[in-house]
């Protein structure tokens, strides 16, 4: 309370002064928050919509907090060196979105050395140090994604899974869950289950194969995430089939995805970029100014704040149906314009 | 030195009573491995032969041959172009944002979202030939730059995010068929036979050769070797772009990320194909087979349900297995 009255008045102060005095010497408390975004890479959309979710988070329009995103260029080593950076040049908190569940520790171990607070978001660390993370359960969304395909084709039939890179977090845990939902299934058989990196151009040649391979054998379409379902679909198209004969899902909720949801073509659930980034620069501001800190993302209408104390805060997956497809994707519109 | 005349009589003709089989080898050594391979698969699943499977092949294989293709040019003259798969992303990205609703500015007429697509791959291309040709650089060093910028200019322009939406009249281009067959594919053979006719019924052709096989003596013979080397990364980048945009058309979205490490493939496919990496031999017909074999490891490998894993093995030992019989040749 007394830092943001001290911080309310300095500015104030600032206000007045800084239109005759510019560059000029700043107040210590006046000066916003820096808070690092370490994220594992830029390159894909679901990044993208992220690190804008946050430098939309009311904080940091208002000038209370300067975000700096770091782009770790998918390397573990890079990530480390810019967690360096940020503990030289004194950051007051990071949030970390980090390539490798493994690697990612050490560079929360820096961070700690100088008591720098690290919030994870999105994708998981193994370490101890971490003060909190708010991401989603890939498991479940796993789970979710096989049992809507599963329950589409009747609890019958054959499968195909297409899988993310091998050894990430996303591929380990959303297969846990896809196998999970098929242990249900016991009269449904898997016909194959192969890695097309995320990439909707090699699911879409997976997809043309197997489709050779199994003629009119395949019911449903497994996409570990919806670029790759989007690339089964595509091959399905092409081959003169009719998508609607097939149970195909995805996890994300890209746009593409949102749009084929709209046509009916496949499921997807809309992973919550905004819940994830805007609740993590919460939990670590609640750390950082202490339990007076009001949180302002929409997430915790839905799930308990708690002050930020919690080690795992588990952002729900949201289904992206028929109805609620046109308002998602209003948000996504809003997200996305430049 | 005092030499054993024995020993080096029967090292002579060792190497003649191997001379005729390893000419043979490496002449049509990747033909006769193709054939193999063809057969092996056809016989190892049922659907292997289908026509619906070959389609599917020689669709997939269309990208990548018609990057290997600009590549031939690019490493006849003894150069290499590290860039295609960024020039690709970049010349998709562009026809992509103009054939699209979604990116404003309004959706133009498919033809001009292909032209400023090929345009944007001929431009970068032409800036990886003017640094090679004019101020003599490595062309390793300026196209793992333009590796780096041309990936740079494609988050840039499309700001790191996809294009959807995508006019259905631009798509045909990588969805369409003549009489069965996919466009993909007939633009592929449209693309390999022009190459062919530029490559060996013209001058342009013989001095491609000429500067890979011999730069100086070509350029003492009065061919402009700067054109030439100048001209082959413009032709690189305009089959670059050309993929770029087939591939947009058949992922219905022009993806920014697209295409990353294609250029190792491509390589593959031309030196794969009998291309002397050090430039003046080799042949446009052996790098579409080398492509073709790549493209059927991958759908072989996928029919019969092998690991991926085990498909790089396969390719990287084809690689290597190519480059030896290149080296056979070259002793003769």
């Amino acid at each position: 309370m007394k830092k943001i009255l001290t911080m309310g008045l300095a500015s104030l102060a600032t206000a007045l002064i800084l239109p005759f005095a510019p560059g000029g010497p700043r107040a210590e408390a006046d000066e916003p928050y820096k808070i690092g975004a370490a994220v594992y890479g830029l390159k894909a959309e679901y990044m993208r919509l992220w690190t804008t979710a946050l430098e939309r988070h009311p904080d940091v329009v208002s000038g209370m907090v300067d975000v700096t995103v770091f782009d770790g260029r998918y390397d573990a080593s890079v990530q480390q060196s810019q967690f360096e950076t940020m503990a030289t040049q004194g950051f007051d908190g990071i949030i970390f979105v980090p390539i490798d569940i493994e690697a990612g520790a050490a560079a929360v171990a820096t961070a700690s050395m100088r008591d720098i607070p690290v919030v994870g978001s999105n994708t998981r660390v193994n370490s101890n140090q971490l003060a909190s993370y708010v991401g989603s359960n890939d498991v479940k969304s796993g789970r979710m994604e096989a049992e809507s395909v599963l329950e589409c084709m009747d609890g019958e039939g054959n499968v195909v899974i297409i899988e993310g890179p091998i050894g990430q977090s996303a591929q380990i845990e959303r297969r846990k869950g896809n196998l999970e939902a098929l242990e249900q299934y016991p009269a449904v058989e898997i016909l194959e289950m192969k890695t097309a990196n995320w990439s909707r151009a090699e699911a879409l040649a997976l997809m043309e194969n197997w489709l050779s391979a199994y003629p009119d054998q395949i019911d449903g379409v497994i996409g570990q995430n919806d670029e790759m379902a989007l690339g089964a679909i595509q091959a399905i198209e092409q081959a003169g089939l009719d998508v609607e004969d097939f149970c195909i899902a995805g996890i994300d909720g890209v746009t593409d995805a949102m749009l084929a949801v709209k046509e009916d073509k496949m499921v997807s659930i809309l992973q919550d970029a905004t819940a994830q980034a805007q609740g993590a620069l919460d939990v670590l501001m609640a750390r950082i100014v202490g339990p007076d800190y009001q949180p302002k993302a929409t997430v915790w209408e839905e799930i308990p704040f708690d002050g930020g104390s919690e080690a795992v805060y588990n952002v729900p997956w949201v289904p992206i149906t028929e109805q609620n497809v046109d308002a998602l994707l209003e948000e996504r519109e809003k997200l996305t314009t430049r | 030195m005092p030499e054993n005349h024995s020993a080096r009589r029967s090292e002579q003709s060792f190497a003649g009573g191997r001379h005729t089989l390893a000419r043979l080898l490496s002449e049509y050594g990747i033909l006769l491995a193709f054939l193999v391979l063809v057969v092996v698969l056809s016989f190892a699943s049922e659907y292997f032969l289908r026509a619906d499977n070959i389609i599917n092949i020689l669709r997939q294989t269309s990208i990548n041959a018609l990057l290997a293709i600009g590549m031939t040019f690019v490493i006849l003259t003894g150069g290499i172009d590290l860039s295609v798969g960024s020039v690709l992303a970049f010349g998709g990205i562009v026809a992509a944002s103009l054939a699209s609703e979604a990116f404003g500015g309004g959706v133009v007429h498919p033809l001009v979202a292909l032209a400023a697509g090929l345009g944007g791959g001929v431009l970068l291309g032409a800036i990886n030939g003017l640094f090679i040709a004019k101020w003599r650089m490595p062309a390793f060093v300026v196209t793992l730059g333009m590796l780096s910028m041309g990936r740079g200019f494609t988050f840039i322009y499309s700001d790191g995010m996809p294009v959807p939406r995508i006019d259905e009249r631009f798509l045909v281009i990588g969805q369409g068929t003549f009489l069965g067959i996919p466009f993909p594919v007939l633009i592929l053979a449209f693309v390999f036979l022009v190459s062919w006719v530029i490559l060996y019924k013209t001058r342009y052709g013989r001095y491609v050769y000429a500067v890979g096989g011999n730069e100086k003596s070509a350029q003492v013979s009065g061919v402009n070797t700067r054109w030439i080397i100048f001209s082959v990364y413009a032709i690189s980048g305009f089959c670059a772009a050309l993929a770029g945009i087939i591939l947009t058309a058949r992922t219905t979205a022009g993806l920014p990320q697209a295409g990353q490490a294609y250029e190792l493939d491509a390589i593959a496919a031309v030196v794969i194909g009998g291309t002397s990496l050090s430039g003046g031999r080799g042949t446009l017909t052996g790098t579409l087979i080398g492509a073709l074999l790549i493209g059927v490891i991958g759908n072989g490998l996928d029919l019969l349900g092998v690991s991926s894993y085990y498909q790089q093995v396969i390719k990287g030992a084809i690689i290597i297995v190519a480059v030896l019989l290149d080296s056979f040749r070259k002793r003769d």
